[in-house]
């Protein structure tokens, strides 16, 4: 259930999200952001994060760090049933369609003296149908469970945050998460070994 | 052991000739040799592919589709007893036209007869044995040459003979299936036919090499050289070939002809989905396709030994099925079906061909190193993983 009000939330974000902790002058806090220079430092920090339980976190490199997904602790995805779903939805629907129309609702017309309701004609719609909407399901599930898409995000007002597509990584730790603080939490990411932490405020 | 239950059960199967009459001993001989002759093909052009798209991970895993390879010359000779016996002494009991009698006077065996003669039989039988034989030899030999002397350069030379040998063993096999398989019912075609043998033979292949890992492994043997990231590509291929591709070809031959309804062509399916042999298509299109397709499906499925192990010995049970479905229907001609009693022979012949393939199978296995030992594909190999 969580999970669904997290990914709505990317979406409508008045919805779920109520800003716990605020800055200095006021403005809600998004999370926190700590930059690493180099790839040790920064697939230690995600093992370390994943061993303090932090669940609504992210790093952010310029390029694929193999054996990542296992240091920050990611569960694999649901996708697959997302698209076993698609795939149902669209092989099921193929078959029903099919077989109200040439053996329910029109056998007054007879296609090729073949019989009313056969099954061989059907089996390429099943199959294209559900491959269809398995491939739909694929892409817009994808894109669901990745907040996508998005005409702006927080950190984008971070101007430090674009060395993470040069040379830099950056952790960064969202303030829904249930053990997030921003003093304790920056507090925890210098410890690991971020070499500069800053608020990111939700806007 | 296997072989000399292959001796046994080749002797029982000639004395189920003599009982139960030529028809019915050719059959089931021909069912098991069928089945392993498609399956040693298939995994001689899987050989051939792995080396001609340079495939990395599968350079641990090579030397079984090698060893597997090297026997289609065996099982080829293992039909040739078969074919002998229904030209010279029983005149056409299996393969109906080889039956002089009707060779005069059915039309159209009579308009197939520059393609249905035993000189072009015999003949392509040779040139089959030796492209198969020397093809096959030649790649087991290359890669042997390999672990001796490490040339890298004898890679690309098995890759050089694969580029020209590939073709030449699709068109092969698809003429070996009209020669052996489909000529039983001469009146019968299908384009699809050679696609049909290659298919389900290749799931074969996957299915012995994805048993022949499980068993050395289970001996301690191969320990790290095959995880279960290689059981997992592994078993996506057996996936792939024994369910979707062997079901894609099988409905596309039987949509085509059920579409177009030429009687030439609709006798054979009609023998085999309607009557006494609907219950077999039935649990063939199931057996074949559904459970493989749905059991295989989960990734964890194919990444334990013992469940793709499973899975596996499925998919060669089923394949076996296969040519039953395919070969014996004809034993029903004329209102004289067998009783299931007589199942004996069947069991016979397919325990004959099965011991003495895979007694000479794991002799080849054990004769040689598990693995191209100097291979430079194999640090690439051993790192495998799917990142997926």
């Amino acid at each position: 259930m969580s999970m669904i009000t997290d990914m709505l939330s990317d979406y409508v974000p008045f919805m779920t999200r109520k800003a716990k902790f605020a800055t200095e002058t006021g403005e809600p806090i998004w999370g926190v952001m700590a930059q690493f220079d180099d790839v040790v430092n920064a697939y230690h920090a995600a093992e370390k994060m994943r061993d303090a339980g932090f669940k609504h976190w992210d790093l952010h490199t310029p390029f694929p760090i193999h054996g990542l997904e296992e240091a920050m602790g990611i569960k694999r995805t649901i996708l697959p049933f997302v698209v076993l779903g698609g795939t149902f939805t669209g092989a099921g629907g193929a078959a029903a369609l099919q077989w109200w129309v040439t053996a329910y609702a029109y056998t007054d017309i007879a296609v090729q003296g073949k019989p009313y309701g056969a099954w061989e004609p059907f089996t390429m719609i099943i199959f294209e149908l559900g491959v269809l909407l398995s491939a739909f399901a694929a892409l817009f599930g994808m894109l669901m469970l990745n907040g996508l898409p998005r005409w702006h995000h927080p950190l984008f007002r971070k101007d430090r945050f674009l060395d993470s597509s040069d040379d830099k990584f950056f952790v960064v730790v969202e303030a829904r998460d249930p053990s997030f603080n921003p003093e304790q939490t920056s507090r925890f990411l210098r410890e690991i070994g971020a070499t500069a932490v800053d608020l990111v405020e939700d806007a | 052991m296997l072989l000399g239950a292959g001796a046994a059960g080749l002797a029982i199967t000639l004395v189920g000739g003599f009982v139960l009459g030529a028809q019915h001993a050719l059959a089931a001989y021909t069912v098991a040799v069928g089945a392993v002759l498609s399956a040693s093909l298939s995994a001689l052009v899987l050989t051939m592919c792995f080396h001609l798209v340079n495939a990395g991970w599968i350079a641990t895993t090579r030397r079984q589709f090698e060893n597997l390879a090297s026997l289609a010359p065996v099982a080829l000779l293992l039909l040739l007893p078969a074919l002998l016996i229904d030209l010279v002494v029983t005149k056409g009991a299996l393969w109906e036209w080889m039956n002089p009698e009707l060779a005069k006077t059915d039309a159209l065996i009579i308009a197939k007869a520059p393609y249905l003669n035993p000189v072009r039989l015999l003949i392509f039988f040779v040139f089959y044995l030796l492209l198969w034989g020397g093809v096959s030899y030649r790649l087991r030999a290359l890669s042997l040459e390999q672990d001796r002397t490490g040339d890298r350069f004898l890679s690309l030379k098995a890759r050089f003979l694969s580029a020209w040998a590939l073709p030449l063993t699709a068109l092969t096999i698809a003429f070996a299936g009209f020669d052996y398989f489909m000529s039983i019912q001469p009146h019968f075609f299908s384009t699809m036919w050679g696609v049909y043998i290659f298919a389900g033979g290749a799931g074969a292949a996957m299915a012995i090499v994805v048993l022949t890992f499980c068993v050395l492994q289970l001996f301690g043997r191969m320990q790290g050289l095959v995880t279960s990231e290689h059981y997992h590509d592994l078993g996506k291929l057996l996936f792939a070939f024994a369910s979707c591709f062997w079901a894609y070809i099988a409905f596309s031959q039987y949509f085509l002809i059920w579409y177009s309804n030429i009687p030439e062509e609709t006798f054979w399916m009609l023998e085999r989905t309607t009557g006494e042999w609907k219950g077999t298509g039935i649990f063939l299109a199931v057996g074949h396709f559904a459970i493989p397709f749905f059991f295989l499906m989960p990734r964890t499925i194919k990444r334990k030994p013992l469940f793709i192990g499973i899975g596996a010995s499925w998919v060669l049970f089923m394949h076996i099925i296969d040519y039953v479905w395919i070969v014996r229907p004809v034993l029903h001609h004329g209102g004289h079906a067998p009783t299931p009693a007589s199942w004996w022979l069947d069991i016979a012949a397919l325990v004959g061909v099965c011991g003495i393939f895979f007694g000479l199978y794991v002799l080849r296995v054990g004769s040689s190193a598990l693995t191209p030992l100097r291979d430079p594909k194999l640090p690439e190999a051993m790192a495998h993983k799917n990142y997926v």
